[in-house]
């Protein structure tokens, strides 16, 4: 069932980004489909035991390994995310709107 | 030197290699400090590029060890398998001096232009650092660090100028290159549920053990290999930008600062490459070699004619960058002897030429004040190493001898004889002539700024043209190129005295030195390319070779494992080279050159133009492209398996 959600909450971040004209709303979309991948890594090392991997922990520790690499893939996408904005809001200053597909129109008719 | 001081280099020579640009970085931010208009910014500016020089010795000290074998770095001292590991083998060898020489090239070649502060420098450093992690690590997850620290570098460097179309260029490759990192990780989730690892070395052993990439129809780790190694294929395509996922490029390229798209353009996208190389003989997914093929000769056909159509300059040479990329796919898809050496060869000369080229029809379009090429005339006059810059790029691309890219493109030929897909790359070859034929107009005409339409006759007389400045360019190699006369030595106008800065100079000597060097040597710089590729950690499912610790003790990192995995001596692969100076093959460039000028003269016709233009506009919105984004991911995953079936 947890794999379902998960990959339903990834379509759902896809979907976003290539049908929503809003650019903050891509930028929001990329990031749920980001989280959707996270989740993956997170749910599956959940599977591998109950407790928490630390020496004197109880139980089967769980395997720490994708924790730590999400981590760092959550450092990189906050990264990514900032700088998706600061790109939106220098479009947005130029152009007053937040729609990608006039942004583009405007964009290439200009630059013709 | 002492034998220890050099032991001790070339054992940190990995990791010394992704330092140095990263102090290069940290130099150039220092300058932000400074106000961003003094002469102490513009001093630290030029600073920063003196730490990414050694890195030029690090190679060089360590080369005879990388000949050996590979090398390996630990980390922190972790074995590999816990911690990172780098592993400098023959590939990463020949990488890591390409990303070398071409940043200190853009670098030097930035360092003229005002708006390029110390923060330009330093993104542009830790871009360097990166693509040197991308070639360097050990493992898939690093390379997706790597990968990303890459890309945001690339991001803020093509918005850099804030022009609109720099902006909307940055925005769209991050959502494309962000989607397609997404796929990368959920290649390498799959991975680590189905292999338990996350080391080159340990996958390929995995793979081993479970039988091979796709297996049988029958449900099992094969399959679901498939799908990883087509996630991870998919993720780093849209970095390497081949059809179906080339459509980012020809904007971002074009939109980006001059000597960015030289560094996008030569090392960017042949890292993504080679990252993507070794990740499908990691996997040992040979069944993927026909469908690049094919992708490779589509792509290098569609490409070109697309490029025909532009009349941008720097869009022009964007979508040559992704021809030149298919004949490169094409010739490593092809699965023959000669493979290795065509693909990489063409690859290496490829960066070359097309660093030199993005470098000098910036500097045109700079002092010509135009990016429509029918409009830029005469952009060489008072700077004749430009007109040679551009007249030996021009060769070198279309393949004309003694320049490098008649060397690779005849072994790439030569791969793909008798292939199915082999009409397809020669006709990419006519219409590769043909465009620079056309883009060789800016060099001539009779006024700096011409209406839009005056240009239509120049085809033909600059194809007469582009021949006389072939002989001037390979003279200029050997003698000093400033002594060269103007082409058409007439009378230059006011403001076309301005001479080039001698940092943008000593930029275009030192690519056109190289483009002759690595023409004219082409054979021996092709064999030497190849003995150095094959040295792997274990060609095509050797593997294994890395997971041996290190004999040295007490923090000596360098693991010379003694013997690659299959195949036997590096040398014994490494076969003949086909005589590419031979009268026959020489005779043989005359037809295409031919057909590329008629070419040439047709698509600069009014009413072809008007046609072409419409093609040229053609852009296909960022719905589209992620269609094709997901078909390529199916077409990748389902190959493997559908080969594997009796």
């Amino acid at each position: 069932m947890a794999w379902y959600l998960i990959g339903a909450i990834f379509l759902v971040g896809l979907w976003g980004v290539i049908a929503d004209p809003n650019m903050v709303r891509k930028v929001i979309a990329l990031s749920i489909a980001n989280s959707a991948i996270i989740m993956l890594f997170v749910y599956y090392a959940s599977l591998s035991g109950e407790g928490v991997p630390i020496l004197g922990g109880e139980g089967t520790p769980v395997d720490p390994l994708p924790h730590a690499l999400m981590l760092t893939a959550i450092v990189v996408g906050i990264c990514v995310l900032a700088l998706a904005l600061a790109l939106v809001y220098r479009l947005y200053r130029l152009y007053g709107t937040l729609d990608m597909r006039e942004i583009e129109r405007r964009v290439w008719s200009e630059s013709e | 030197m002492n034998a220890v001081a050099s032991n001790v280099l070339v054992s940190n020579a990995p990791i010394l290699l992704i330092l140095l640009p990263m102090v290069a970085a940290f130099v150039a931010l220092t300058g932000k400090l400074l106000p961003s208009d003094g002469a102490a910014a513009r001093a630290i500016r030029t600073f920063s590029i003196l730490p990414l020089l050694p890195a030029g010795w690090v190679l060089a000290v360590s080369l005879p060890a990388v000949l050996t074998g590979p090398l390996l770095y630990e980390l922190g001292g972790f074995p590999a398998g816990i911690g990172i590991a780098l592993v400098l083998d023959g590939l990463a060898w020949i990488s890591a001096a390409l990303i070398a020489l071409v940043t200190i090239l853009v670098a030097l070649a930035s360092l003229p232009h005002r708006e390029f502060d110390p923060g330009y420098f330093f993104f542009l450093h830790m871009t360097g650092a990166g693509m040197q992690s991308v070639v360097l690590t050990g493992d898939i997850f690093t390379m997706f660090v790597s990968f990303e620290i890459v890309a945001i570098g690339v991001y803020v460097l093509i918005a850099w100028e804030g022009s609109p179309q720099g902006l909307l260029a940055g925005l769209k490759y991050l959502f494309l290159s962000s989607v397609g990192i997404l796929f990368f990780l959920f290649g390498v989730f799959l991975v680590y549920r189905d292999l338990g690892t996350l080391a080159l070395a340990g996958i390929s052993e995995g793979v081993a053990a479970a039988g091979g990439v796709g297996g049988s129809l029958a449900p099992g780790p094969g399959r679901s290999l498939s799908l990883a190694v087509a996630a991870l294929c998919v993720g780093i395509g849209v970095r390497t930008a081949f059809i179906p996922f080339h459509t980012w490029l020809p904007e971002a390229h074009a939109w980006a600062p001059h000597p960015i798209s030289a560094m996008l353009s030569g090392v960017l996208i042949k890292v993504s490459f080679f990252a993507m190389i070794r990740i499908i003989r990691v996997f040992d997914a040979i069944a993927l070699q026909p469908l690049l093929l094919w992708i490779g000769a589509i792509t290098a056909l569609v490409a070109v004619i697309w490029a025909l159509a532009q009349h941008d300059a720097k869009r022009l040479l964007a979508f040559h960058s992704i021809s030149q990329m298919g004949y490169i796919l094409a010739a490593w898809g092809a699965a023959t002897s000669l493979s290795i050496p065509a693909s990489y060869g063409h690859a290496i000369n490829h960066a070359l030429f097309k660093s030199l080229l993005f470098l000098a029809v910036g500097i045109a379009i700079h002092r010509g004040g135009s990016r429509n090429l029918y409009r830029l005339r005469r952009v060489a006059t008072g700077a004749p190493l430009l007109a040679v810059a551009l007249a030996v790029g021009s060769l070198a691309i279309a393949g004309i001898p003694p320049f490098n890219g008649y060397v690779s493109k005849q072994l790439v030929s030569t791969a793909l004889y008798g292939s199915a897909a082999y009409p397809l790359l020669w006709l990419a070859g006519i219409g590769t002539v043909a465009s620079f034929i056309k883009l060789s107009q800016i060099l001539f005409g009779a006024g700096p700024t011409q209406p839009d339409g005056a240009g239509a006759g120049a085809g033909a007389g600059a194809a007469a043209g582009l021949t006389s400045a072939a002989g001037a360019g390979a003279g200029a190699g050997v003698g000093p190129p400033l002594g060269l006369a103007h082409p058409n030595g007439s009378e230059l106008p006011a403001e076309g005295h301005r001479r080039l800065p001698w940092q943008e100079g000593t930029a275009l000597v030192v690519l056109v030195a190289l483009v002759l060097a690595t023409g004219l040597a082409g054979e021996p710089f092709l064999r030497g390319l190849w003995r150095l590729a094959e040295v792997a950690p274990g060609a095509l499912g050797g593997g294994g070779a890395l997971s041996a610790p290190g004999a040295l003790g007490g923090g000596g990192a360098l693991a010379a494992p003694g013997a690659l995995g299959g195949g036997g001596a590096p040398e014994a692969r490494v076969g003949l080279l086909p005589a590419v100076f031979a009268a026959d093959r020489l005779l043989g460039t005359l037809p295409t050159v031919l057909l590329g000028a008629v070419l040439a003269w047709v698509v600069t016709r009014r009413r072809i133009r008007a046609l072409s233009h419409r093609l040229a506009t053609v852009a296909p919105r960022l719905k589209t492209v992620l269609v094709f984004f997901v078909f390529g991911l199916v077409l990748f995953a389902i190959v493997p398996i559908l080969a594997a079936a009796p």
